[in-house]
């Protein structure tokens, strides 16, 4: 098409400010429509899934030598420490195994209600997707797996976090220490309840806490109960004091290191029964109530009855 | 020593037109573009580098820059914008924050670019601090107002500094790729 010189640069001109005009518009559209932006990251996330892991791997393959090669520097004190410390936990083994058997006959004699078993499953860590102002790690998992969102996310050692969105084959896991994350722990030796909140840092503060019951420097985390999907007694940490009144978890979990993850599927492992004389009412639509079916009039008995 | 002027025309010598040479031609002028591309696909990956996530757009920044400076015609706004989609997509950020950047480091350098291809080296690396600067300025605070509460700044100070330290890098390879790979054709 044949067009003028003026107009052509006058077009050029406006490519620039027209893009720039355009990516505001992105700004806008991912903040109105977080949804949208998350499933197309994840489906290129999930395309590039496979190639992460040709990554990975070689890495963990020389790590793995690295760390070989410094347990043959140091075998000798390394088998010392290890005679200590197997003789201890022999004594400790003793120890628990008595506690097992007693635990074991106390519940047979109190007929205790068994824990369901949760179902989970493991996957690599492919890729750490922390930025600047996010802490979460992306897992490859298989397609037939039921990783869910609000799956609990636990390595070796505690709890790492909690899944926020599933492609086909990559899971996110948004980690504890994320500002964004905030749960319910309760402190083992104070019995407080508090609120771990994740700041970007690698050591989640600890907020909420009773003011007459402050924790304790040392003293073990776990989770509390209180959120559905999420049950009581997962360990999380350890309290540390990074300075007087502020107390901070350190995670039992190795987060800045996370290799492999297991998936704990929580969902529905305590659901409240119905209550009999609670009145479940249905969502106020269009801003009348109507009454549940056993105190409905009916129609007929008012013309027959 | 090498010359690098054009032949010139004289009637009967046209220049090559096969598919062989289109392609390579292509190839050649989309260097800079295909380098941004890969570099925000690798930079991506888990490498487990320190400082991998303010590398990324350390490097881009830089690149994006030395181009529209020298040759924008090898990076025209329309790949920018498409490269900043690339690389929002690619990271966890809130969307859309990397494409504007690039799209403002892209206008400055173009907006400036008679006057600062012209000038020393040393001079147009302290105009790039001064753009990432901003341009990391603009990143925090939208970064702040998005998530609604003060993230930290610290990162953004890395990042700054990264990029700053980068560019002779950068620039260097620019004036590599500018003489070997762009400009090149006719001894391939």
């Amino acid at each position: 098409m044949p067009v003028s010189i003026q107009f052509r640069q006058a077009l050029g001109k406006l490519v620039l400010p027209a893009l720039i005009l355009v990516a505001c518009g992105v700004i806008l559209l991912g903040k109105a429509d977080r949804a949208l932006v998350e499933r197309l990251r994840m489906q290129t996330a999930d395309l590039l899934a496979p190639a992460y892991s040709l990554v990975a791997w070689p890495q963990a393959k020389l790590r793995w030598l690295s760390g070989n090669l410094q347990d043959i520097r140091n075998l000798e004190a390394e088998n010392i420490r290890l005679r200590a410390e197997n003789e201890s936990l022999r004594h400790w083994y003793d120890v628990a195994a008595a506690l097992a058997d007693e635990n074991g006959t106390l519940k047979a004699n109190l007929h205790w209600i068994p824990d369901n078993a949760p179902t989970f499953v493991s996957g690599r860590v492919v890729r750490d997707t922390s930025g600047l102002y996010a802490r979460a790690v992306l897992l490859a998992i298989n397609a037939d797996t039921s990783v869910r969102k609000g799956g609990i996310a636990l390595d070796g050692a505690g709890l790492v976090g909690r899944v926020t969105e599933v492609g086909k084959r990559s899971a996110r896991v948004l980690l504890i220490t994320d500002s964004s994350s905030r749960l319910p722990v309760t402190l083992e030796s104070s019995h407080a309840a508090a609120i771990m909140a994740g700041d970007n840092s690698p050591l989640p503060r600890i907020i909420f806490y009773p003011q007459d019951n402050v924790p304790i420097e040392g003293e073990r985390v776990v989770t509390n109960g209180e959120i559905e999907s999420l049950p009581a007694g997962l360990p999380v940490g350890h309290v540390h004091y990074v300075r007087p009144g502020q107390p901070v978890v350190v995670p039992a979990a190795a987060l800045d290191h996370v290799d492999i993850l297991r998936i704990f599927d929580y969902a529905d492992s305590v659901a409240p029964p119905d209550a009999p004389g609670r009145v479940p009412l249905p969502p106020p639509v269009g801003g009348t109530l109507s009454l549940p079916a056993q105190f409905q009039p009916h129609a007929d008995q008012g013309l027959h009855g | 020593m090498k010359n690098f002027t054009p032949p010139p025309i004289r009637p009967g010598i046209h220049p090559r037109t096969g598919l062989g040479y289109r392609i390579d031609h292509g190839v050649r002028s989309a260097a800079p573009c295909l380098f941004v591309f890969f570099a925000t696909l690798v930079l991506s990956a888990p490498l487990n580098l320190p400082g991998q996530v303010e590398l990324m757009p350390a490097l881009v920044m830089g690149t994006v820059f030395l181009w529209s400076v020298f040759v924008p015609a090898l990076m025209p706004s329309i790949a920018v914008f498409v490269l900043g989609l690339w690389a929002d997509v690619l990271s966890f950020g809130p969307a859309g924050v990397m494409l504007l950047m690039m799209l403002i480091v892209h206008g400055v350098a173009l907006s400036g670019r008679y006057t600062l291809a012209r000038v020393n080296f040393f001079v147009l690396w302290l105009v790039f601090g001064v753009v990432m600067v901003g341009v990391t300025a603009l990143q925090w605070v939208l970064c702040s107002a998005l998530a609604l509460h003060i993230v930290e700044f610290l990162p953004f100070v890395f990042e700054t500094v990264l990029s700053f330290g980068s560019f002779p890098v950068l620039y260097a390879g620019f004036v590599w790729t500018y003489r070997f790979v762009v400009n090149n054709t006719d001894r391939s």
